[in-house]
């Protein structure tokens, strides 16, 4: 049993929902997401190629944040094969961060959301933003989701690293991952990458596909299925009116 | 203690320099560590100046534990005469380094818990774990020279220095040589690097701050030959950066960082205690900038919060933070001679 996800490139629409999806899940601070993406131009007018990858933890076989985090604080779940953190042992040593080659683990410099805890008033007679945190019964901000806390603090402490869990606390309950719910064209499929027999591994033998920086042996447990590939191109040289198609 | 101490002392340009240090490298210490964040960091650069000054610092301490481990395994009357001074500084200077390091963590006690939940393959948990070994042997030869106790556990204390200080150095090349996503870290090629580096620093720290004749004599024979492979390593290095064609590879060598150990080689006896420090600022030039460009390219998606490529300049806090690890430093080295270099060893 290991929990893998693959996002087919040529259904990826570059909406960034799954990102938004990710942030309001996971509470994550301002100034980070755990899921977010890289981009690429390349080629030359008229022939350019724009691609958007959307990434996060890729939850490696082999990853490198374990083998660097001293305390053990980056782990590998053995049930799962989800690479989780633990808040409680971590240091703070940023050794994560670096040995990390996909730069998807991010640190709290600072407490999180903390403009929460102002207690001035916007404006006169309005709530301030604790009284707002207090209104809402909320823990960080007022839209914190306290079902993140059930396997991972819903605010990450100051000095310490955070990243995706793949939403563990979901997978707990049998949902998928909020930024594949999230996802409007069906790009990212979610499930055990290490049965033969599920749909996750059904699409990697159907379509072939490959991990970020796979050569670095970190062997990612997050499979991108086909380049994108437009189906018509647009063409300066062709008459005007003619249909220049998507 | 030296009973001969008193306040008067301490009112010297030297402890108000060091004092000076200590307010306010100390006061950006504590705002760090309780209230707020000031250093020039961010999530694709992490490791800045104050990790640079804990690196250089620690470095420094082991060179100089390698050179009185040498002069004591080899009966080298000229440093083993300055046992307790090598010892007051090798321990002054490392905790110098560690002060950096907890304003770099955050925290003291998370310097410790490294010790409690260890991690065997990670090379941060090897360095810590060594130096507070090599920190402990330091403080054992110390607290026997105090109290007068030689004999047979001299030479394995001094072989013990000797092998956990060079892998202490060479483990902290290992922090960086096992990053595989980063190609100016990657490598075996920067645990020779540090390793040499803190015999450099460490010999040149001696000639600078222990200025007797013979003893500067035996530490810059080792500073001199140290620093020439030095050159000869920045050479091979920038020869093969000049070479390579290594995706994400910014360089990190240069051809001007030969000048200052060169230099420093070949002219020390004309001036030992300057051209020792020349040679220590080109140790921390090079350790600088190796720690620094590995970093700058930004990896996946962090380049669109930063640039493919940083750009970084420390700025004052960061700077005071360097301010305070040498102010640490100074204060123990100079404690260490006012109250325990005068007294005689037990009889």
């Amino acid at each position: 049993m290991g929990y893998g996800m693959v996002i087919d490139q040529q259904l990826c629409v570059g909406c960034a929902a799954c990102t938004i999806a990710c942030k309001i899940e996971n509470n994550t601070p301002v100034g980070f997401n755990w899921c977010d993406k890289i981009t690429r131009t390349s080629g030359k007018f008229p022939n350019v190629r724009y691609e958007y990858i959307s990434t996060m933890c890729n939850h490696c076989d082999n990853a490198p944040c374990v083998a660097a985090c001293p305390t053990q604080a980056m782990y590998k779940d053995a049930g799962t094969g989800l690479t989780l953190h633990d808040t409680n042992k971590c240091i703070g040593c940023k050794a994560c961060i670096v040995a990390c080659p996909y730069g998807v683990i991010s640190f709290n410099w600072q407490r999180p959301h903390q403009h929460w805890a102002q207690r001035d008033q916007l404006a006169e007679g309005c709530f301030s933003p604790r009284e707002m945190l207090e209104e809402s019964g909320g823990e960080g901000s007022p839209h914190g989701n306290p079902e993140r806390g059930t396997t991972y603090p819903v605010v990450r402490p100051a000095g310490s690293v955070e990243k995706c869990t793949f939403c563990d606390h979901r997978l707990l309950e049998g949902l998928a991952p909020a930024c594949v719910d999230a996802c409007p064209s069906g790009a990212r499929q979610f499930g055990d990458i290490d049965d033969p027999n599920s749909e996750v591994s059904r699409l990697v033998a159907k379509h072939g596909g490959k991990g970020l920086r796979e050569e670095l042996g970190t062997r990612p447990r997050v499979i991108y299925l086909r380049d994108y590939t437009p189906q018509r191109r647009f063409d300066p040289f062709r008459p005007a009116g003619e249909d220049q198609g998507a | 203690m030296n009973a001969n101490v008193s306040l008067r002392d301490f009112a010297t340009p030297t402890w108000i320099l060091i004092a000076v240090g200590l307010v306010a490298g100390g006061a950006v210490g504590l705002y760090e560590m309780f209230f707020g964040h000031l250093f020039a960091t961010n999530s694709a650069l992490v490791w800045t100046l104050p990790l640079v000054t804990y690196i250089f610092l620690a470095l420094m301490s082991t060179g100089i534990s390698l050179v009185l481990a040498y002069g004591l395994i080899m009966k080298d009357e000229a440093i083993t005469r300055h046992t307790r001074p090598l010892l007051i500084m090798a321990i002054g200077i490392l905790l110098g380094g560690f002060t950096a390091l907890a304003t770099e963590l955050g925290s003291l006690l998370n310097m410790v818990w490294i010790l409690l939940s260890p991690n065997p393959s990670s090379p941060i948990w090897w360095m810590g774990t060594l130096y507070s070994i090599e920190l402990v042997l330091l403080f054992v030869k110390l607290v026997m020279d105090l109290r007068g106790r030689h004999g047979v556990f001299d030479l394995p204390l001094a072989w013990g220095t000797l092998v956990i200080a060079a892998a202490a150095a060479i483990t902290i090349g290992a922090v960086f040589g096992t990053v595989i996503g980063r190609p100016d870290f990657h490598g075996a090629f920067l645990s020779v690097v540090t390793l040499v580096s803190a015999l450099v620093s460490g010999a040149a720290a001696i000639v600078l701050l222990r200025p007797q004749s013979t003893l500067t004599e035996a530490a810059g024979r080792i500073f001199r030959q140290a620093a020439l492979v030095f050159a000869a390593l920045i050479l091979t290095r920038v020869a093969y950066e000049a070479h390579s064609t290594v995706e994400g590879m910014l360089g990190w060598a240069n051809i001007f960082m030969l000048v200052p150990f060169l230099v420093a080689a070949m002219l020390l006896s004309l001036a030992p205690r300057l051209l020792a420090l020349v040679g220590i600022l080109g140790v921390f030039w090079v350790q600088y900038s190796f720690i620094i460009t590995g970093q700058l390219v930004s990896l996946g998606q962090m380049a669109h919060w930063y640039g493919a490529v940083q750009t970084y300049q420390p700025n004052i806090p960061e700077a005071l933070i360097l301010v305070l690890g040498i102010a640490v430093a100074a204060a123990l080295i100079k404690l260490g001679e006012q109250f325990l270099i005068a007294r005689r060893p037990a009889a």
